[in-house]
């Protein structure tokens, strides 16, 4: 399977999945103009990740903003993640936050409070 | 020479209703991201809290895409009745709380269910309006939605006080919808 890569724009996040380590990156912020058009491919490509990929998946999250259509869509990949944790399968996040930032340690601890697999809120610096 | 419009007085206007950024015109996405930086910049400038920071540019965001979303369904219905697209949004200071409000044409009968929203929203305690998060978060939506009922409920959770809008009729079917939230 291909690694799907796209590059960060202003209102984009950079995706960088790599479908041989099982290590998923999406960085910057996300307030795509069409939010179900932008993520449908990722979406699609997670899915049939999971199900093929049999060694540890681990999402980690750099993102600084995310719009509410935006924090739906990750809350489906959450689920897809979580049907895998389900499954006996081996998936993680991390969720990377900016320490000064109380919004974004909130919308991450939200997040954890929706799934049971390891999720893991680093502050930074 | 024809009547020019006085900018002096409009500005003027702006200042003493605390308006610090003002933009009238068409919402391209493309607007919707240099208004966000600059309000941004402007937030930074300001020494506020880095969440304080992200509250004002997401209720803005939220306020910005869901003018831009609306005259997208508009258009997909074939309505040229008004410019759905042209829009006007408004951060301001007053005291030392952030206000934002963004103002749109709209069909009478569209904002009915985004009324019924905000009028529950505006009764609702922070722990009644995570609930209510929480349960839209895992509402299925169709694709076409546009996901408008999050975003209030987002901006409602940010706001410190209760969403406030107004309605203008402009004839038998249509108005313009204001929208204000204070952080």
């Amino acid at each position: 399977m291909d690694n799907f890569f796209l590059e960060q724009t202003n209102s984009t996040p950079l995706i960088d999945f790599n479908a041989v380590t099982g290590e998923l990156v999406m960085a910057g912020e996300s307030y795509p103009e069409n939010s179900f058009e932008f993520y449908q491919p990722i979406k699609s490509w997670l899915t049939v990740f999971l199900a093929q990929h049999q060694g540890r998946v681990c999402l980690h999250v750099r993102l600084t903003y995310l719009n509410t259509s935006s924090t739906k869509i990750m809350m489906d990949f959450l689920d897809l993640l979580e049907a895998s944790h389900q499954q006996g399968r081996a998936v993680a996040v991390i969720w990377y936050c900016d320490r000064e930032n109380e919004r974004a340690i909130e919308t991450a601890e939200e997040f954890k409070e929706e799934i049971t697999f390891p999720f893991d809120i680093t502050l930074e610096p | 020479m024809d009547r020019m419009l006085n900018l002096y007085d409009l500005k003027e206007h702006f200042t003493e209703d605390g308006i610090l950024i003002c933009f009238s015109g068409p919402f391209s996405h493309s607007i919707i991201e240099e208004l966000g930086n600059a309000v941004k910049r402007y937030m930074e400038s300001e020494e506020v809290t880095r969440a304080a920071l992200m509250d004002v540019f997401a209720v803005y965001v939220e306020m910005a895409q869901n003018v831009r979303n609306y005259a997208r369904r508009k258009e997909e219905a074939g309505d040229r009745t008004y410019d759905f697209n042209n829009g006007i949004v408004v951060i301001g200071k007053r005291d030392d709380a952030y206000v934002i409000s963004a103002g749109n044409f709209v069909k009478q009968q569209d904002i009915q269910p985004a009324v019924t929203a905000i009028e529950a929203l505006r009764a609702m305690t922070p722990a009644e309006l995570k609930q209510a998060w929480k349960r839209q978060l895992h509402q299925d939506t169709p694709p076409n939605a546009t996901g408008a009922q999050l975003g209030l409920i987002d901006i409602s959770r940010k706001a410190c006080k209760p969403l406030d809008y107004t309605i203008q009729p402009l004839d038998n079917e249509y108005a313009f919808f204001t929208i204000r939230a204070t952080i």
